[in-house]
C-alpha cells in the first residue's frame, strides 16, 4: 500500500473511530436522561460496530503472519540488557455498569452462566474490569512492537490485588476482533489458576460459549480460604494462597490465546503477608511491597518473524497449529532485561505462562559462582520451612513448569555496590540471531542463558526485613481420604489423539469422574509414557493437594521391571507443602490427598503443557452436593465409558 | 446467507457485497491439484476451502484400530448436520496415503462405511502436495509425533475460511460436542442473534441447575 493510500485510510479510521465515540457518548447521555430503562440501548450500539472499529487502531497483521509453511523462523538479534524491566502496574478498581448480578445479566450482554454461588454471602466489595483487546507491544527495543491480545491493552495484565476477606468480582470484556487474520481465538473463558472458586467463575474450556466479541463475563472471586462450610465465613487461614494467576483456557486453544497475552498475576494478601513491611500482627514480615521489594517475574517464551511486515515485528506462529517452541524468553513481557535492586532482600514471583517450555533457573553472582535463592512459596502456598535453591540443593535449579509459581526471596545485601547478578536458565536462548557470541557477562556464564540482569545500584533506601522466619505457616492436617482415584497420562502412539487421559481424549460434555461436596479422595497421578518422554505438568483446579509419595517404574517392560521410591523435595512433600501442579516425569506417579469444599460443578485435571492440553489431555470432573447425585453421575460415567470401549474406573464395576 | 451479509457489512464498512477476507488462502491450504473420490480433480483452496465452513480430517482406507469408529462417528455428524451438507458445511477426508489410496480406493472405502454422502469428499493427490497440505494444516509440534499417521487420523479441522476461525475437536468425542464445536465455527452472529442465542442457552443452564444442583452436560 502506498504512503498516501495509508495516510487516507487512517484519517478514515480516525474519523470512524470519533463518530462512533460521539455516537456512543450522545447516546449515553440520551439514556441516562430517560432513565434506567433504556441502559441497554448503548450497548448494544457499541458492541459488534465499535469493536469493528477499534479494529482499525490497531491493524491485524497483512500478509497475516511470518513463513508460516516453511521452517521455523530465527528470530531477530536483540542487545542483552538494553531495557528495564517492566513491572506491570495494580490494577485500578472500577465502577461497573451496568451493576454485576447473581444472575447472569445476559438480556445486557453478560454471557450465559450459572448464578453467582454464595453470592449473598460474599457480595463483591471491590470491582475491577479487564477489557481483552488487539493492541501493539514492544518485547524489546531493538524491535519493532508486535501485534498481540492483552487485557487492557498491557502486557502482561495490571496485577489484580486483593484481600482475603473481600470479595472481588473482575468483568472480562471481550473487545477483541472477530474475524481476525491472527491465530487466536476470540472467544474467551478466562480461568483463575488456582482460585477456590465456584465452578460459574473458574474459566471452565467450554464456557467460552455466548462469550464472543461485544460481550463480558463476571468471574466472582470470593477470595476466602478453602474450609468455608467447616470454618465459617472466611475459610481455614491454614488453607492461605497468595500468588494466582488468570488466562484464557479455552478447549483446544488455550496455547495460541497465552501465546498472544492473555494472562496476569492476581495476588491476594493476609495478616501473614499484608503487601507491606510493618510489623503488624502475624506478619511474616517478608518483602512485601508490591513494585518495590516485591516483584512478579512473568515468565514466557516467544518467536519472532525474522523480518518486519507493516512495521512490525510479528509473533510467529503456524495458523491452525499449537504455539511453537520459543527463541527468546521473556520476563515481564521484556527480552533480556535488567533491573535496579539495591542491598536489601527483594521477593521474586516467579510465574511461568509458558505456553510449553519448562524455565530451569540459577541465580549466578557476579564472579559466575551460584548463589542461594529462598522459596518460601510453591504454588501460591507457604512452604512450612523455607528451602534454599543452591549448588548443593537437590535439584540445584529451580523448575518452573507451566503454571507454576514460585516465590523466592534473594538477598542482594551479600553483593557490593556496582555489581551484577544473574538469572541463568539452563536452555540457550537466541542472542545474536547466528551472529558471533558475545562475551559472556560472568565467568563461565554464556550470555545465551541470561534470562535477565540485577545491577546492584545501592545500599538499601527502604530498610531491609528481618531474615526469613524459620517457619511460615501451620499446615492444615492431611485429609483422611473416602476414595481413591487414578489419572493416567498417556501417549497412546499410533492411536487417533494419542494425548489421552484414562484411556480417552478431553470431551468438555463427558464428566470422568464425580466427587461429592465436602469429602476427600486419594488420587493417583500417573504418567504413562515411555521413559525419556516429556513431563507432563499436571494441574487440578480449585483445590490444592499434599503429594505423600513419588513413585517411578524402572526397567519397564523388562523381568527386572520394579517400582522404586522417589525422594520428595522440600517443595512437594506434604510435610512442608501444598501443591497445585505436579510435574511427572515420564513413568513416574505422585499419590496425593485433595478435600473437595465449599462450592459445586465442573472442574479440570489437565496437563498443562499449553499445546497437550489443547491436543486434548485434559478431564473434567464435577462437584455434586448429594450422595443421590454422586451416585447417578458415576453410574452415567460407568455407562459411557462401556458404551466407547474404554476400561472402566470404578472398582465397583471390576469386582 | 443473510447472516453472514449482514456480518460483513459492519465488518468492512464497504457494503455487504465485499466480503472481508481474513483467510491467508491458498498461500497456506496451497492451490494443489487434489483428486475427489469421484476421480475430479480440483483446486484445494479455490474449489474446496475458499469462504466455506469445512471439517477436515485424514485417514487411509487400510486404517484399522479406531479409524473406521471415527468415520463412523463422522457418518453421524454428517446425519446430524444434513441440512447444511453440501450448501454451507462441507467434510472433506484427505488420505495420508495417497500412493495407496487412488479414488476408486477411496470411493470403496466411503460406499463401505456409508459416508457417500452429499458435501462429504475423500480426497487424494501427489504426495507431495497431500503431504504439504497435512503438514500446514495439521502440523503437531513434535516431530515423533508428527510421522505418526495414525495419530493424525482424529484430528477434526474445522475452519472457517471466510471468517479464518480454526477450532479442532477430537471426533472420538460425543456427537453432541462434535456438532457443538462445528457451531463454535458458524459465521458470527450480529449483536442482537448472539443476544437472543445467550437468552436461549442461558434458559438451558438454568435448566440443569434447577435440575442437578449446577450446570452439567446434554
Amino acid at each position: 500500500m502506498s504512503k498516501k493510500k495509508e495516510k487516507e485510510k487512517k484519517g478514515k479510521e480516525k474519523k470512524e473511530k470519533r463518530v462512533s465515540e460521539i455516537t456512543r457518548r450522545t447516546m449515553l447521555k440520551i439514556s441516562a436522561a430517560a432513565g434506567a430503562g433504556t441502559v441497554l440501548a448503548p450497548m448494544v450500539l457499541t458492541s459488534r460496530k465499535s469493536t469493528v472499529y477499534a479494529q482499525g487502531t490497531v491493524p491485524e497483521p497483512t500478509p497475516p503472519l511470518c513463513n508460516q509453511t516453511g521452517p521455523a523462523p530465527v528470530s531477530p538479534a536483540t542487545t542483552p540488557f538494553a531495557d528495564m524491566m517492566p513491572v506491570p502496574n495494580a490494577a485500578v478498581p472500577k465502577n461497573l455498569n451496568p451493576a454485576p448480578t447473581k444472575e447472569a445479566n445476559v438480556a445486557n450482554g453478560e454471557a450465559p452462566r450459572a448464578d453467582h454461588q454464595r453470592w449473598e454471602e460474599f457480595l463483591p466489595e471491590v470491582n475491577y474490569r479487564l477489557e481483552a483487546r488487539a493492541t501493539e507491544f514492544q518485547f524489546h527495543s531493538d524491535l519493532l512492537p508486535s501485534y498481540i491480545w492483552a487485557f487492557n491493552g498491557k502486557y502482561p495484565a495490571e496485577t489484580v490485588l486483593n484481600n482475603y476477606g473481600e470479595s472481588s468480582l473482575v468483568r472480562f470484556k471481550n473487545s477483541l476482533p472477530d474475524p481476525t487474520t491472527s491465530f487466536g481465538t476470540p472467544a474467551l473463558t478466562i480461568h483463575l489458576h488456582n482460585g477456590h472458586t465456584a465452578s460459574e467463575s473458574d474459566g471452565f474450556a467450554q464456557d467460552f460459549e455466548g462469550f464472543d466479541t461485544g460481550f463480558f463475563k463476571d468471574n466472582h472471586y470470593a477470595n476466602r480460604y478453602a474450609g468455608i462450610d467447616a470454618f465459617g465465613g472466611l475459610g481455614d487461614p491454614r488453607e492461605a494462597m497468595h500468588t494466582f494467576w488468570f488466562h484464557d483456557h479455552h478447549a483446544a486453544e488455550t496455547a495460541n490465546n497465552n501465546y498472544l497475552g492473555l494472562n496476569g498475576m492476581y495476588i491476594v494478601y493476609d495478616a501473614t503477608d499484608p503487601g507491606h513491611e510493618f510489623d503488624t500482627p502475624g506478619s511474616l514480615r517478608l518483602p512485601g511491597i508490591y513494585g518495590k521489594t516485591d516483584i512478579p517475574l512473568i515468565l514466557s517464551e516467544k518467536r519472532f518473524c525474522s523480518t518486519p511486515s507493516n512495521g512490525r515485528n510479528e509473533l510467529f506462529q503456524v495458523v491452525g497449529a499449537g504455539a511453537p517452541a520459543g527463541d527468546k524468553w521473556t520476563v515481564n513481557g521484556r527480552i533480556q532485561p535488567k533491573m535496579h535492586v539495591r542491598r536489601r532482600k527483594y521477593r521474586f514471583r516467579i510465574l511461568n505462562t509458558g505456553p510449553v517450555k519448562t524455565f530451569n533457573l540459577k541465580l549466578i553472582g557476579p564472579d559466575g559462582v551460584q548463589k542461594p535463592m529462598t522459596i518460601v512459596a510453591v504454588d501460591a502456598n507457604f512452604l512450612r520451612q523455607p528451602t534454599d535453591i543452591s549448588a548443593t540443593s537437590t535439584p540445584s535449579t529451580l523448575d518452573v513448569f507451566v503454571a507454576m509459581r514460585f516465590d523466592v526471596v534473594i538477598d542482594f545485601s551479600q553483593f557490593p555496590v556496582g555489581s551484577s547478578v544473574y538469572l541463568r536458565e539452563n536452555q540457550a536462548q537466541n542472542v545474536t540471531a547466528g551472529g558471533p557470541a558475545l562475551p559472556d557477562p560472568a565467568p563461565g556464564l554464556p550470555m545465551v542463558n541470561v534470562l535477565m540482569r540485577f545491577d546492584v545500584i545501592g545500599d538499601a533506601v527502604i530498610p531491609d526485613t528481618p531474615p526469613i522466619p524459620n517457619t511460615l505457616c501451620d499446615l492444615p492436617p492431611i485429609p483422611a481420604a473416602q476414595n481413591s482415584f487414578t489419572w493416567a497420562f498417556q501417549l497412546l502412539a499410533g492411536q487417533p489423539n494419542p494425548f489421552r487421559i484414562n484411556g480417552l481424549p478431553f470431551d468438555p460434555n463427558r464428566v470422568d469422574h464425580a466427587v461429592l461436596k465436602g469429602s476427600s479422595e486419594e488420587w493417583h497421578l500417573r504418567n504413562d509414557t515411555l521413559p525419556g518422554a516429556w513431563v507432563h505438568p499436571v494441574h487440578i483446579h480449585f483445590e490444592e493437594g499434599r503429594i505423600l509419595e513419588r513413585t517411578r517404574r524402572i526397567n519397564v517392560g523388562l523381568p527386572t521391571e520394579t517400582t522404586i521410591n522417589v525422594p520428595l523435595t522440600p517443595y512437594e512433600d506434604s510435610a512442608n507443602s501444598r501443591r497445585d501442579v505436579y510435574p511427572l516425569p515420564a513413568q513416574e506417579a505422585v499419590r496425593i490427598r485433595l478435600a473437595f469444599r465449599d462450592f459445586v460443578g465442573r472442574y479440570l485435571i489437565h496437563c498443562h503443557n499449553m499445546n497437550h492440553e489443547d491436543a486434548f489431555m485434559m478431564v473434567r470432573w464435577d462437584i455434586v452436593e448429594t450422595v443421590a447425585q454422586l451416585q447417578e453421575t458415576r453410574r452415567e460415567i460407568a455407562e459411557r465409558r462401556r458404551a466407547l470401549g474404554a476400561p472402566p474406573l470404578y472398582r465397583e464395576e471390576v469386582g | 446467507m443473510k447472516r453472514r451479509a449482514l456480518f460483513t457489512g459492519f465488518a468492512t464498512d464497504k457494503g455487504p457485497h465485499e466480503p472481508h477476507v481474513a483467510s491467508p488462502g491458498a498461500a497456506l491450504f496451497t492451490n494443489a491439484l487434489v483428486r475427489t473420490h469421484e476421480n475430479k480433480q480440483v483446486r484445494f483452496y479455490d474449489d474446496l476451502i475458499k469462504g466455506r465452513q469445512v471439517v477436515i480430517n485424514l485417514m487411509y482406507a487400510t486404517c484399522e484400530g479406531l479409524c473406521p469408529q471415527v468415520t463412523s462417528n463422522l457418518v453421524k455428524v454428517h446425519q446430524a448436520l444434513k441440512d447444511r451438507m453440501g450448501k454451507d458445511l462441507f467434510m472433506y477426508s484427505i488420505t495420508v496415503k495417497p500412493e495407496e489410496d487412488d479414488p476408486a480406493a477411496l470411493k470403496e472405502y466411503a460406499e463401505m462405511h456409508r459416508a457417500l454422502l452429499p458435501g462429504w469428499t475423500f480426497l487424494t493427490g501427489e504426495p507431495y502436495d497431500i503431504e504439504t497440505i497435512r503438514y500446514r494444516l495439521f502440523r503437531m509440534d513434535h516431530i515423533a509425533i508428527d510421522l505418526d499417521l495414525n495419530a493424525h487420523t482424529s484430528w477434526l479441522r474445522i475452519i472457517n475460511d471466510g471468517t479464518n476461525r480454526w477450532l479442532h475437536v477430537s471426533p472420538l468425542a460425543s456427537l453432541y460436542t462434535v456438532v457443538q464445536h462445528i457451531s463454535w465455527a458458524n459465521a458470527p452472529m450480529s449483536f442482537q442473534e448472539r443476544l437472543e442465542a445467550n437468552k436461549k442457552l442461558q434458559k438451558q443452564i438454568n435448566e440443569q441447575v434447577k435440575q442437578y444442583g449446577y450446570r452439567r452436560s446434554v
